[in-house]
C-alpha cells in the first residue's frame, strides 16, 4: 500500500475519532503523532486542535515552550510520515530538568507523559533522525513503490509533527 | 440516562475506530506500550544545540477550568455573561478579539452544562464569522456546536469549540492575516481569565492562584501587540489592551505566590481589558 493514502486513510478514522473535527488539509506528520493518540482517547484525554509542525534536519534537536497546568495530566504525542524515520520526545521543567513519568518511542511516533508539579512553562523537545540512505532503505520503507524522477528521495529534511491532550 | 446513552455511543464510536486501526496496521502503538523513563535527564536551556520553536500554542480556558473543577465546585452558570450583540464599527482587530472571547464563554457555558446558552453562542459565533468573511468555514462547526449541546454531549461540544476557533485561526493565517489569528487567542484568553480570576477571588487559596503563573503566555502577547503593524496597531482598544497585559505581568513577575489582592487586581485588569471589545464599559 502506498503509504500516503494509508496515512490520509488514518488521518480521517483519527479525526473522527477526535470527534469528526475536520482539517482543510491533511498533515501526515500530524497525523502520525494523532494515531499515537487514539489509544489515550479512550482513557479520557482530551485531544487539542493546535499542533506543533515543521521540516527538520535529522538528529537536530527541537525545543518547544508550552504553558502546563498543575492539577491537569498531560500526554505530548510526536510523529513524523517519512518511511524508515524515528523519532522522540521528551518533557522538561524550566529548570532543565526532565519530568516525563512515562514514554514510548516507536519508528514514526512516541509520546510522554508528564503531571506537572507546578503550573509553569515547560519544555518539549523533539528529536527527528533517520539514518537510511535511498539505497539503504527497504522496499517497504520506500512504501512499496520504486522513486519516480526524484519522487521519495530523500531530500535532507524530516517533517514532524507534535500535539497533545489533557485530561 | 440521555447522557449517558449518547456518551456510550460517541465512546463505542471512538473504540471501534481504534480497534479497526488496531486490526488494520498492526505495528501500531497502544497505551501498554510505555515505560518508565531509565534515568533522569537534564538540559541546559541557555545552550541549547538545536532550534527553539516560535510557535506558541496558547491553552484553551477548558484546560484550566477543568483544574479548578478538581479543586473547587464553581457555579459555572454565573460565570456566563454573554454580552448584549454590539457594534463598535466592524474593526477586524476587535471582531478577532470578540470572536476569541465567544469561544470562551461557550467554554464557561460548557463547564455549566447550559444548552440555551451553549446554543445562543453558537449562532454568535455564526454570526460574528459572517462579519469576518469566514461564515463558510465556520457554519458546520456552529451547526454541530449546537447539535452537540442538544444532545448534551459536552465533550463534543468542546471539541468543536476548539475546532471552531482553530478553523478561524488557520482560515485568517493563509489569508495573511496573522495578526488577527494571534487576537483570536488573546480575546479567548482574556474572557478566560477573567471568570477564572472572579471564582478564584469568590474563594482564594493559593492552589486556585497558582492557575494564574503565566507568565510566558503573557510575554508572548505583548510581543505579538508590540509587532502589530497597520492602522490597528494605533487604535485606542489594542493601546489600551497593551497596557492592560503590561499591568497584568507586572503582578504575576513581581511575586511567587499570588495573593488574594493579586488575584482581584488581574480580576479588575482583565475585566477593563474586555470593555475595550466585549462587554459593555461600567459607569464611573
Amino acid at each position: 500500500m502506498n503509504p500516503r493514502p494509508r496515512t490520509a486513510a488514518i488521518a480521517c478514522a483519527v479525526l473522527l475519532a477526535l470527534g469528526g473535527a475536520a482539517y482543510a488539509f491533511v498533515n501526515e506528520a500530524i497525523s502520525m503523532a494523532l494515531e499515537a493518540a487514539v489509544p489515550y482517547v479512550e482513557q479520557g484525554f482530551e485531544v487539542r486542535e493546535d499542533n506543533w509542525s515543521g521540516e527538520v534536519e535529522p538528529g537536530k534537536p527541537l525545543l518547544i515552550r508550552h504553558q502546563l497546568f498543575r492539577g491537569n495530566e498531560y500526554w505530548f504525542w510526536a510523529g513524523t510520515s517519512w518511511p524508515g524515520a524515528t523519532i522522540k520526545v521528551d518533557i522538561f521543567d524550566n529548570e532543565g530538568n526532565s519530568v516525563g513519568l512515562e514514554s514510548f518511542a516507536k519508528n514514526s511516533f512516541a509520546g510522554v507523559r508528564a503531571l506537572p508539579q507546578k503550573t509553569a512553562t515547560y519544555f518539549i523537545r523533539v528529536v527527528a533522525s533517520y539514518e537510511k540512505t535511498g539505497k539503504g532503505m527497504t522496499k517497504a520503507e520506500r512504501g512499496a513503490n520504486e522513486p519516480v524522477d526524484g519522487v521519495g528521495e530523500f531530500t535532507g529534511v524530516l517533517d514532524w509533527g507534535l500535539v497533545y491532550g489533557y485530561r | 440516562m440521555i447522557e449517558m446513552s449518547q456518551t456510550s455511543s460517541a465512546s463505542l464510536r471512538r473504540l471501534v475506530v481504534a480497534i479497526a486501526i488496531g486490526a488494520i496496521f498492526p505495528g501500531l502503538v497502544t497505551a501498554q506500550d510505555a515505560e518508565a523513563p531509565a534515568a533522569p535527564e537534564r538540559i541546559d536551556l541557555t545552550n541549547f544545540p538545536g532550534e527553539l520553536v516560535d510557535k506558541v500554542v496558547v491553552p484553551i480556558p477548558a484546560e484550566i477550568f477543568a483544574v479548578l473543577d478538581k479543586l473547587d465546585e464553581p457555579d459555572w452558570n454565573s460565570g456566563i455573561q454573554l454580552p448584549d450583540a454590539n457594534d463598535r464599527g466592524g474593526e477586524r482587530s476587535l471582531l478577532a478579539l470578540t470572536f476569541g472571547s465567544l469561544v470562551a464563554e461557550g467554554f464557561i457555558a460548557v463547564q455549566a452544562k447550559n444548552a440555551g446558552e451553549i446554543e445562543k453562542i453558537g449562532k454568535r459565533v455564526l454570526d460574528l464569522s459572517e462579519s469576518l468573511g469566514l461564515a463558510s468555514s465556520v457554519r458546520p462547526h456552529s451547526l454541530a456546536i449546537i447539535e452537540a449541546s442538544k444532545n448534551r454531549d459536552w465533550g463534543k461540544v468542546r471539541d468543536e469549540l476548539d475546532a471552531t476557533q482553530q478553523t478561524v485561526r488557520v482560515t485568517m493565517e493563509k489569508l495573511r492575516d496573522d495578526e488577527l489569528s494571534g487576537l483570536v487567542s488573546l480575546g479567548g484568553w482574556v474572557r478566560g481569565t477573567y471568570v477564572v480570576t472572579s471564582f478564584i477571588s469568590g474563594s482564594y487559596s493559593e492552589d486556585k492562584a497558582e492557575l494564574l503563573n503565566q507568565p510566558g503566555l503573557i510575554a508572548h502577547f505583548r510581543e505579538m501587540i508590540s509587532s502589530m503593524r497597520g492602522p490597528s496597531a494605533s487604535a485606542p482598544a489594542i493601546r489600551a489592551i497593551a497596557t492592560g497585559l503590561a499591568r497584568l505581568e507586572a503582578i504575576i513577575a513581581g511575586s511567587g505566590n499570588l495573593s488574594e489582592e493579586d488575584v482581584n487586581q488581574l480580576r479588575d485588569i482583565s475585566r477593563t481589558m474586555l470593555e475595550e471589545f466585549y462587554f459593555s464599559k461600567t459607569a464611573p
